[in-house]
């Protein structure tokens, strides 16, 4: 079996911003070279498990953070040693601070048809308080250059931080909405254990009623929500996004990246250096396997899919996991109140208000 | 090895009778220590607290008797046996089961603070029982000692004469020899016909998972032999006896027990209801004509729902209750179910501390987690139809109101003794209890009796406590009871989004039902979580609501993005979660953490007053 799904993880990071958890470092002298060689030996390695690429997605770390020199370097890797499907979805995701117009031009003209901007928020004093070295200015900047070059354009803004008002947020909307991007993601903001924050011990706000703003004035702006932290224009969701959460498999490429095959979750070492090693050898990257099979498999898949607006089809869900897990879930789904879930015969999905308390209700069934 | 019947005039059965903290452990140890019955080495203080629960809470529960050796100044030898009795108010009744296997007591009073309520009714118990009486002042090393008074007190409050009274101070070993010497010449020895058929009392009983039930008894006629078959006369089962033994204190065998012996007997019994404490043991061949007085019965007075926080575990429950009944036949128990809860037991007990002690050893002993719903007495609810019934719990109570004519509740006479300076505020404490003056009198100058009349419900609800906060431990009590009377009394019901929660329901006086309904709301607001939907709690009185609180709904969530790699990581994160559930329980759609049931006991007995 192949995935047309892959994820290319950039772990280079001008700076780390205290809340975030994802893997990356400051580079080092001959660390972009390293990285490009490495991402090449393990495509070369993995390649029976690539099918025809069907959504590619560049993540990170930061991947403006990576000069467009090696930028050109990657994408000579992944024209040589992948295949891409017609209308293949390719993004890449930007920060402000680091993406210039040479990265613009370069993505435009290769495949890169979305970009994903971290915008975080549109006040100068969050994006400060977040650790972020671009100003909300250079962040409209970035989104406008992404737009003109014709990519479809989604925002990220962040909620729940200490101390912000209805009226801040509402005014970052407005901001992001007035860009007119295809796509926005909001999440709250979360103190993950080993970040600073989480050392900082502080308390978070409640950020429900930001959450359920952003839900009410969203879809007047023409984004509908279609997954918990997502909204889109009709057409433009993200697709390498929805096959995560319709449990499909997907190929993880570079350090600290998770790949789903076979009914395996893996993840490949943190470090270049450990991944550069692994390579060089010509062996593996993992360093972490576990195979969910069973009640648990669907358990797991049956909150992925509840993410979604469209939620459970059970005729997909009963064919792929079997009839007596199905039950179980459908039962433990129907204690709910309707007001938070739908749940029928054909299939179950959470209501607005149900996403508010998307955990509650996931935790139940898991 | 003791091989033989003991001569019984060589014998002495006795008790050490005291006010808990008057020094009647120590004085325990003090025997054994001095007739060597324990090597000093093997000796840790209060040696016959054989329970961690006692030694922890300093009190005595269980008895323990013990055997010792003793040579009297004059070169005789004898055999002393000491069954030592609980000090508790809620555990009279242990103490008159001691008293009925002893020829004599050592009153025991404390030198210093004087005769207290369980001084007087532990006396009068052992009058009853027609003891001699050896007074002992206790602690007579403190500077504060009063004998004289003590001994005048000890004549005018109890009307025994203390004038020869042993000064002792346990703790230094003054005085012990002489109380030795004083058992011997003031205690008869027992009197009984090693030839006539067996008569042994069962005055306490253990179970052990080797031996099974072991029976604790005082031979009164004729002989218990290993391999002798016996029956008990209550019930006419027969068993052949295993294994017949002493205390010293632990169990040692040997041959036989005759007349006016104190011992143990195993007899392969495997359950209680075989071989009831209190009961006589006799010859099976050759039953006697009848059986031993035995002793006053009690009943329980305060009942309480006991559910296994597993409802797997009801049948490790099960078993557990039935062997503490064999260790402490004062619990009963019977099957029940709750809608909130579970399948349970009933369990009646003769008071709080009792219960919370029978809780403590399911756990400590048996390994059984339980939730105990809030204790209550026993009613007696008329109905208009003529009909009388018995309610142990909130939900024997009618659901239509209108049939109830009237409810009568169980009320004791308390008597409690205090410094006259503490008068006003035990007095505010009584009447804020409901309770009815009964009369007060001076017993010196300084030192008051008071009397009232109290609803039992009013007394369990931590009492005891408060009358120590409010005298600064200076008061001591005893109570007995003095039958039922009729209260304006209601049934609160606690409902949780519009569904009555039985294991919440509650009795209490009319005036107080705002009050404790609120408290019980309050508390369980702030212990039930944020669920997903908007949680009311309220306490009605039949159709009436007359409190209303709301559990808001959740509104604290972590919305957060969920990519490739941080799929393993929130099922981890949300499995965590899902556990936090499981330890609740789940009433309707509504989760309940077990805290809330056992807060629900503190809170109902605080009404906010």
């Amino acid at each position: 079996m192949t995935a047309g799904s892959v994820y290319i993880h950039v772990p280079f990071c001008e700076s780390k911003c205290p809340y975030c958890a994802f893997k990356s470092a400051p580079k080092g002298d001959g660390d972009e070279e390293l990285y490009v060689e490495s991402v090449r030996r393990e495509i070369s390695r993995r390649s029976s498990e690539i099918g025809p690429i069907d959504t590619l997605y560049v993540g990170g770390g930061t991947p403006t953070a990576l000069s467009v020199g090696s930028w050109r370097e990657l994408v000579n890797v992944l024209e040589s040693s992948l295949s891409f499907l017609d209308g293949a979805e390719v993004t890449v995701e930007a920060n402000p601070n680091t993406l210039s117009a040479e990265h613009i031009r370069l993505w435009g003209e290769w495949r890169v048809n979305r970009v994903s901007v971290g915008v975080q928020s549109f006040s100068d004093d969050e994006l400060s308080f977040l650790g972020r070295l671009h100003t909300a200015l250079q962040a409209e900047e970035a989104v406008v250059m992404c737009e003109e070059a014709g990519f479809c354009v989604s925002l990220d803004l962040m909620f729940g931080l200490p101390g912000a008002s209805i009226r801040d947020w509402a005014r970052s909307l407005r901001r992001a909405v007035g860009l007119r991007p295809r796509h926005i993601s909001v999440y709250q903001l979360t103190i993950e254990p080993g970040t600073p924050f989480y050392e900082r011990k502080f308390d978070l706000p409640e950020g429900y009623w930001q959450y359920r703003y952003a839900q009410w004035r969203l879809p007047k702006e023409g984004f509908f929500q279609y997954e918990i932290s997502a909204f889109a224009s009709p057409g433009y969701e993200c697709g390498h996004n929805m096959n995560y959460w319709a449990d499909g498999e997907y190929v993880g490429i570079g350090p600290a990246a998770w790949s789903f095959t076979n009914g395996a979750r893996r993840a490949n070492a943190a470090s270049l250096a450990e991944y550069a090693r692994m390579t060089e050898r010509g062996g593996d990257a993992f360093v972490f396997e576990e195979r969910i099979e069973g009640e648990r498999a669907a358990r797991q898949a049956a909150v992925l899919a509840l993410r979604t607006k469209k939620g459970i089809d059970w005729s997909v869900f009963r064919s792929r996991y079997g009839d007596a897990f199905s039950d179980a879930i459908m039962r433990g789904l129907a204690k709910f109140p309707g007001e938070l879930i739908t749940c029928d015969e054909r299939g179950a999905a959470l209501s607005k208000k149900g996403m508010r308390v998307g955990d509650a209700i996931w935790s139940d069934i898991i | 090895m003791d091989n033989g019947t003991a001569n019984m005039n060589r014998i002495r059965n006795f008790s050490i009778i005291a006010h808990v903290d008057h020094g009647k452990s120590t004085l325990a140890d003090r025997l054994i220590e001095m007739t060597h019955t324990v090597e000093s080495r093997n000796m840790k203080a209060q040696i016959l607290d054989t329970l961690d629960l006692e030694r922890e809470r300093g009190i005595t529960i269980k008895l323990v008797p013990v055997r010792m050796n003793y040579t009297a100044p004059d070169g005789e030898k004898y055999i002393l046996n000491l069954i030592d009795t609980p000090g508790h108010v809620d555990f009279s009744y242990e103490v008159s089961r001691s008293l009925a296997a002893c020829e004599g007591a050592v009153l025991v009073v404390d030198a210093a603070q004087g005769v207290e309520a369980q001084t007087v009714a532990n006396a009068y118990l052992a009058v009853e029982q027609n003891l001699d009486l050896i007074p002992v002042f206790n602690k007579i090393d403190l500077p504060s000692a009063q004998p004289e008074r003590i001994a005048k007190e000890v004549g005018e409050v109890i009307g025994i004469d203390a004038s020869n009274a042993v000064l002792a101070s346990a703790k230094d070993g003054v005085g012990v020899d002489e109380i030795l010497e004083r058992i011997v010449s003031d205690i008869r020895p027992p009197v009984g016909d090693p030839d006539a058929p067996l008569r042994a009392l069962v005055f306490d009983s253990v179970y052990d998972n080797y031996k099974g039930v072991i029976s604790y008894v005082r031979v009164v006629d004729g002989e218990l032999r290993v391999r002798k078959g016996v029956s008990f006369m209550a019930t006419g089962e027969v068993f052949e006896v295993e294994e017949v033994g002493v205390f010293t204190p632990s169990m040692r065998p040997v041959d036989r027990l005759g007349p006016g012996e104190v011992g143990y007997v195993v007899a392969g019994i495997k359950s209680l209801a075989d071989a009831g404490v209190g009961d006589t043991i006799t010859d099976s061949p050759r039953p006697a004509p009848s059986p031993l007085p035995g002793y006053r019965r009690v009943k329980p007075v305060v009942f309480c729902g006991f559910f296994p926080i597993e409802r797997e575990e009801i049948n490790s429950l099960r078993e557990a209750l039935e062997k503490l009944q064999i260790n402490d036949s004062a619990i009963t128990f019977e099957p029940e179910s709750s809608t909130a809860l579970g399948f349970g037991f009933r369990c009646g007990f003769l008071g709080l501390l009792h219960m919370e002690i029978a809780k403590e050893r399911l756990y400590r002993e048996f390994g059984v987690e339980l939730v105990a719903t809030a204790p209550n007495v026993i009613y007696q609810v008329k109905l208009t139809d003529g009909d009388t019934i018995e309610a142990r719990r909130p939900s024997d109570f009618p659901s239509d109101v209108s049939r109830q004519e009237e409810v009568l509740e169980p009320y004791i006479k308390i008597t409690i003794f205090l410094p006259d300076s503490y008068v006003g505020a035990c007095i505010q404490l009584c009447q804020e209890r409901r309770g009815t003056y009964a009369g007060m009198d001076y017993i010196t100058p300084e030192r008051v009796r008071l009397t009232y009349d109290l609803p039992l419900s009013e007394f369990i609800m931590d009492f005891h406590d408060r009358l120590k906060s409010v005298t600064r431990g200076y008061a001591s009590l005893d109570y007995e009871h003095i039958g039922y009377r009729p209260s304006d009394l209601v049934k609160v019901d606690i409902l949780i989004q519009d569904e009555p929660v039985d294991a919440f329901s509650f009795i209490c006086h009319r005036d107080a039902a705002y009050h404790r309904g609120h408290a019980v709301a309050a508390k369980l607001k702030e212990l039930i979580p944020r669920q997903l939907f908007e949680v009311p709690i309220q306490a009605a009185i039949g159709k009436k609501v007359i409190v209303r609180v709301n559990v808001k709904a959740l509104r604290k969530d972590v919305l957060a993005k969920c990519y490739g790699g941080d799929i393993t990581r929130k099922r981890k994160l949300l499995e965590k979660q899902k556990e936090g559930k499981k330890r609740m329980k789940q009433v309707g759609r509504v989760l309940i953490p077990q805290e809330a049931f056992m807060a629900f006991m503190e809170v109902s007995g605080d009404d906010g007053r």
